[in-house]
């Protein structure tokens, strides 16, 4: 009984406290932001590891200042995304960026993404993240590791596949420390994995995994969940355990309705704390709606901190005049 | 004016929550031209809230509405009711059963088990038995529970209500008395899908009101009432405030409202303290 629960621990909550509530069902969770749109509390955030069960958070009333309700970490401006390229050596069917061996690369290239990486730096920005598209399809990857690292802690997302020949050399020439790389393993067996990402792709995600950690790099893991599949998420935690992950990076969201999306949880600009996010062809709110010409910012990528400052601004009035609630969504 | 020469208008409320902080420190600040300047002081309960406000410590007491009525019979009288929200201008209490009851009006309710809250909660517990009574129903021959939780706060914290729901929820009470407000907090029922209904609901009564002495001059307090009753929803920072306290407005005292509570008082034998 969700409802009961809010009434009695939000109610006494100190302005600008949070607190955590389980959801079990979409209906549920949707009692909740009625029950806070009707009473003037926030939802600040909604991580759900499944299509409709998870965990919303929760603050009392609407502080003027929504860096009482979120964390440092997830403020807009303090996370910045590049998509170095869109070209894949997959072609997942839920792809929020519809990515293939087929997509146009459209690549950011490594002078620019040294030039946004520096001035993201000088603006405040705390930690990129690296995304496409696979990265290792670029022969430049390596360098363009180096040049984020050397500014700002770094996560590269990657299916974690291309870990042999030149893939692992490239992997070899990347940092240990200020990075991490965040790949992708949507189920505890091979079967609902590669109905979504093709056949043979999880063995392979799996063997990367262990590769890159006898590396000496931090692997944290992502998975990709379905409505239509079982999600058999105990199983999942203890692949993910058994090889060694800890329970922190081991990132579990549902299906975005973006990209070549046939399904998944909708997002409008409005309803996201924005995670500013480049792309060769601009700027956007946040890296799930990339293709998306209602979240785009800025056809200009240079300067960056313009549309730092935008977002920042944007998102300031927004939560001033809140009556929708922002929710964060978990690409990390 | 309090004790305090020279001090602002001083006004007192009972802390029942955290945010009682930011909801005076809010509405001191809104209180900025020299002739409406306040500061204010929390007590603890209702009981020495109405006392101060005898003493002449303080100018201005936020009563709840058995706190209003137990200034009025304190002084014999000698109070001034100055402004409530508009949602204590239209308060009742809801009497709600399990989903699919079928339950409907007073005499369903009599020969059941009935959840109260808190005894000192006017809401949940004195008006409801008031209500009844005035409806034909025996209470004194009625099962009674009662959720005696917060006393002194006249069940400004709303735990007693959700205490009493639970027993319902629980099948350890038939029905449940709640104000109005914990009623429309879960969408009268919307909010808790398939486990609630509105079995009856009493008349509308007045809650909540700023109460002062019959000796606060009315060149002290007519800028202040004026300047509070100015606060718009529809401004940003007022509106924090107003969320918070509960309400969209402030408005005139409806002193009508309160024949129920004082007949109640006496016939239930009411505590003149807490
Ligand atoms: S989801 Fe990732 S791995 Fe799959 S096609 Fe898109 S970019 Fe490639």
């Amino acid at each position: 009984m969700v409802v009961m629960a809010l009434m009695r621990i939000v109610e006494q909550l100190a302005e600008g406290d949070t607190a955590q509530f389980a959801v079990a069902s979409a209906s549920e969770l949707e009692l909740v932001r009625r029950w806070c749109a009707k009473t003037g509390n926030t939802v600040v955030s909604t991580m759900m590891v499944e299509q409709d069960a998870g965990h919303v958070t929760v603050g009392r009333g609407r502080p003027r200042d929504p860096a009482t309700m979120i964390p440092a970490d997830r403020m807009p401006g303090a996370r910045l995304w590049l998509y170095t390229n869109f070209h894949c050596n997959l072609a997942c069917d839920y792809c929020c960026v519809a990515s293939s061996p087929k997509t146009d690369p459209r690549l950011l290239g490594i002078e620019t993404i040294e030039t946004l990486v520096v001035e993201a730096a000088a603006w405040g920005v705390r930690e990129l993240y690296l995304t496409g598209g696979e990265p290792f399809l670029l022969p430049d990857i390596d360098a363009i590791v180096r040049a984020c690292v050397g500014q700002l802690p770094t996560t590269l997302l990657t299916n974690g596949m291309l870990f042999r020949g030149l893939g692992l050399r490239k992997l070899r020439a990347m940092p240990r420390e200020g990075f991490a790389l965040q790949i992708s393993v949507d189920s505890s067996t091979a079967e609902v994995h590669d109905s979504h990402r093709g056949a043979g792709s999880w063995k392979r995600a799996l063997a990367g995994i262990r590769v890159a950690l006898d590396e000496g790099f931090t692997v944290r893991v992502a998975a990709t969940i379905s409505a239509h599949d079982d999600p058999a998420l105990d199983e999942l935690h203890a692949l993910f355990d058994g090889l060694g992950i800890p329970r922190a990076d081991q990132v579990i969201r549902p299906i975005a309705l973006q990209g070549v999306a046939d399904e998944g949880v909708t997002f409008s600009r409005e309803s996201l704390i924005p995670e500013v996010t480049v792309t060769a062809e601009g700027i956007y709110w946040h890296p799930v709606a990339a293709l998306d010409a209602d979240a785009l910012v800025s056809r200009q990528i240079l300067p960056l901190a313009p549309s730092l400052d935008l977002v920042s601004d944007l998102f300031a009035k927004q939560w001033s005049s809140m009556t929708a609630a922002s929710a964060m969504f978990a690409c990390a | 004016m309090s004790q305090l020469s020279g001090a602002p208008l001083l006004v007192g409320a009972v802390a029942y929550t955290p945010n009682v902080v930011p909801i005076w420190e809010g509405i001191r600040d809104y209180f900025d031209t020299p002739d409406t300047a306040m500061d204010f002081v929390l007590f603890s309960n209702y009981g020495r809230l109405v006392d101060a406000l005898r003493a002449g410590m303080i100018d201005i007491a936020w009563n709840t509405n058995l706190a209003y009525a137990r200034s009025v019979l304190q002084t014999d009288g000698h109070v001034r009711a100055l402004a409530m929200r508009d949602t204590d201008a239209a308060f009742s209490t809801v009497f709600v059963a399990a989903a699919g009851s079928g339950w409907s009006g007073p005499g369903d309710i009599g020969s059941r088990r009935l959840a109260l809250g808190s005894a000192d909660s006017a809401h949940a517990a004195i008006l409801p038995l008031h209500y009844l009574r005035a409806a034909g129903i025996d209470v004194e021959h009625m099962q009674l529970k009662r959720f005696d939780s917060d006393i002194g706060k006249h069940g400004d914290t709303g735990r007693s209500e959700l205490d009493a729901i639970d027993a319902v929820l629980a099948g350890d009470a038939d029905v449940a008395a709640i104000g109005i407000t914990v009623w429309e907090n879960i969408g009268r029922g919307d909010l808790m899908p398939g486990t609630l209904e509105q079995v009856w609901q009493t008349e509308k009564y007045s809650h909540c009101m700023f109460t002062a002495l019959d000796t606060l001059p009315e060149s002290v307090s007519a800028p202040w009432v004026a300047k509070l009753l100015a606060m718009d929803w529809e401004v940003p920072a007022h509106r924090r405030i107003l969320e918070l306290e509960g309400l969209t407005r402030w408005v005139e005292p409806h002193l009508d409202g309160y024949t129920g509570l004082f007949e109640a008082i006496a016939q239930q034998g009411v505590d003149s303290r807490w």
